[in-house]
């Protein structure tokens, strides 16, 4: 496996801004994985994606793409990758399949529109002009974008961000998929499900920075709380108690409860990615959706 | 197909759907209705004009729309992603915007022969719109990219229209003194408007046509350079 993107010491600073939004981050996207870069609201996460795809180029530091630096890629690099992007990329007055026939003809290889567009649910509506289209359709459609051109790379900023439950799932599994057919997956999110669900390896991402770099199972052992709550009726009243995991075959007041109480409930204290990222990242999630509307 | 020529015609398939070759065509429609009504000599002294308003205005309004329309839409993002170069990109939408000016062109020298019968070289006049075609392009990429919506883009427009287009017509009227007229030169509105009413009159001054053509030329190249090129995907990463 080698490595999609290697970063060191990375840089950037928004021309009108007075200080740095990215403040020297170091990561590796390993070829084949699915890694997600997180983070509050502002941290950075879209900035980072917009400097690999080579949209933002006044960066400072080092960056690699499969061994070459990034800087010395022509525009052939977007042969290669494939780009998500978090807000609505078409031409409103064009139809989706117009829009998708558009930009599927600058490319050497491109996927089948009709397949992927079947896939999201949207081939039915391909004749219909993106403007008429839902806030959910066109984050299908500009994910069906990103995959236009069977990408070795793919860069997905918020892919679920405003999608059903249905619909988030279906992109999912395609994301899945392509990372199973050998495909590498660059993906911001604030949404936890996504990661837990997703990402073979996340980062954190907080004002400019990046924090931690794990898999979301060293996260969870890391973070989580050893302990297992039991919950039981007593007297017709729910009651609770919480054991630590550590010994817990030979706890004997965990044991006594197990055989005589009537037990409703029993759960290991596994962190949940959402607790993870407030206790990382120091935000709360509620806190940033608010800012985000 | 190459990828320009693909990018070209995606440009005019877009004038069609948004309606902006629909609304340049109605204008020019509407001069036609004016050609009717007066002489041939009236025709062909107002021809010059309204050739020149299409070129050296209307183009810059229309490249300002198309512009902000993509702009709102954030498609320039995603041509930024595609395997195509920046210069093959502005190439596309320059040339969409000479067609326009090439488009209004035809239409007024067609209304001109077919109304009152009266032709001029159409080769050179071709060339001149394309000049200042190409030299207005780049005026209106500049106020494009320097204005953050369509209103401020018709604000900066208004501005460099009393600079540079008003003395311009002003003198067409015959208010200033021709011997004055190499000092307008200098407002490409001015260059622009001198070599379309010499092709469509049939009068020349080589050395002003040669000065005109040049300025325009190089201006266009310098705009292009040091104002479009350097912006543009500054402009488009950041939407
Ligand atoms: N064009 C710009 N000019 C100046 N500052 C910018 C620009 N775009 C973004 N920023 C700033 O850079 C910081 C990071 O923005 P970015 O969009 O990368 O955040 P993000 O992590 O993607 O947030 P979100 O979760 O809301 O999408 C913010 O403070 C933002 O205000
Ligand atoms: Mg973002």
């Amino acid at each position: 496996m080698g490595t999609a993107f290697s970063v060191k010491d990375l840089h950037f600073r928004y021309p009108s801004s007075s200080e740095d939004t990215i403040k020297g981050i170091n990561f590796d996207v390993v070829e084949g994985e699915i890694f997600g870069l997180l983070g509050p609201s502002g941290a950075g996460k879209s900035t980072t994606q917009k400097i690999l795809v080579k949209l933002l180029e006044d960066y400072r530091g080092g960056i690699k793409y499969f061994g070459k630096d990034l800087k010395a890629m022509g525009h052939s690099f977007y042969e290669e990758i494939g780009v998500g992007f978090e807000v609505p990329v078409h031409f409103t007055k064009l139809t989706a399949l117009e829009n998708m026939q558009f930009f599927a003809g600058f490319y050497k290889s491109t996927a089948n529109i009709q397949e992927l567009m079947e896939r999201v649910g949207l081939w039915e509506y391909r004749n219909m002009k993106v403007g008429e289209y839902s806030k959910g359709m066109k984050v299908r459609l500009n994910f069906v974008r990103a995959m236009l051109n069977n990408p070795r790379v793919l860069f997905l900023d918020e892919v679920t961000n405003g999608l059903d439950p249905k619909n988030a799932r279906i992109i999912k599994d395609m994301i899945a998929e392509y990372r199973d057919q050998g495909g590498t997956v660059f993906l911001t999110t604030h949404l936890m499900n996504d990661v837990e669900q997703l990402c073979d390896r996340v980062a954190f991402c907080v004002d400019g920075n990046l924090i931690e770099v794990s898999t979301p199972r060293d996260l969870k052992l890391k973070y989580g709380k050893r302990e297992v709550k039991v919950e039981y009726r007593d007297n017709g009243a729910i009651a609770s108690a919480v054991f630590p995991l550590d010994g817990i075959g030979f706890n004997e007041e965990f044991q006594n409860l197990l055989k005589t109480a009537n037990i409703e409930t029993i759960h290991s204290g596994e962190t949940s990615m959402e607790e993870i990222f407030i206790i990382v990242t120091g935000v709360e999630l509620n806190e940033q959706a608010n800012q985000a509307d | 197909m190459n990828k320009l020529t693909r990018l070209i015609r995606g440009e005019v398939k877009r004038l069609v759907k948004y309606k902006i070759l629909p609304v340049s065509l109605a204008t020019a429609a509407v001069w036609i209705g004016l050609f009717l009504f007066i002489s041939a000599k009236e025709a062909r002294e107002i021809a010059p004009l309204l050739i020149f308003v299409d070129v050296a205005a209307m183009s810059i309004l229309l490249l300002g729309a198309s512009h902000h329309l993509e702009k709102q839409d954030g498609t320039i993002r995603t041509m930024m992603v595609m395997p195509v170069s920046l210069g093959q990109i502005i190439t596309a939408k320059t040339a969409a915007s000479m067609l326009l000016a090439i488009e209004s062109a035809v239409v007024t020298a067609a209304a001109l022969y077919l109304i009152h019968g009266a032709t001029f070289n159409y080769a050179l006049l071709l060339l001149f719109v394309a000049i200042a075609g190409a030299a207005h392009a780049a005026i209106g990429f500049v106020l494009s990219l320097n204005s953050k919506d369509f209103t401020t883009m018709l604000g900066l427009l208004m501005l460099y229209m009393f600079v540079c287009t008003v003395p311009s017509i002003l003198f067409s009227f015959g208010i200033v003194d021709a011997k004055y007229e190499w000092l307008f030169m200098i407002s490409p509105s001015h260059s622009a408007s001198h070599l379309i009413s010499s092709a469509v009159r049939g009068e020349y001054q080589l050395a002003m046509i040669i000065a005109g053509c040049l300025y325009l030329t190089i201006l266009a190249a310098a705009l292009f350079r040091f104002a479009v090129y350097p912006k543009f995907k500054d402009n488009a990463a950041r939407g």
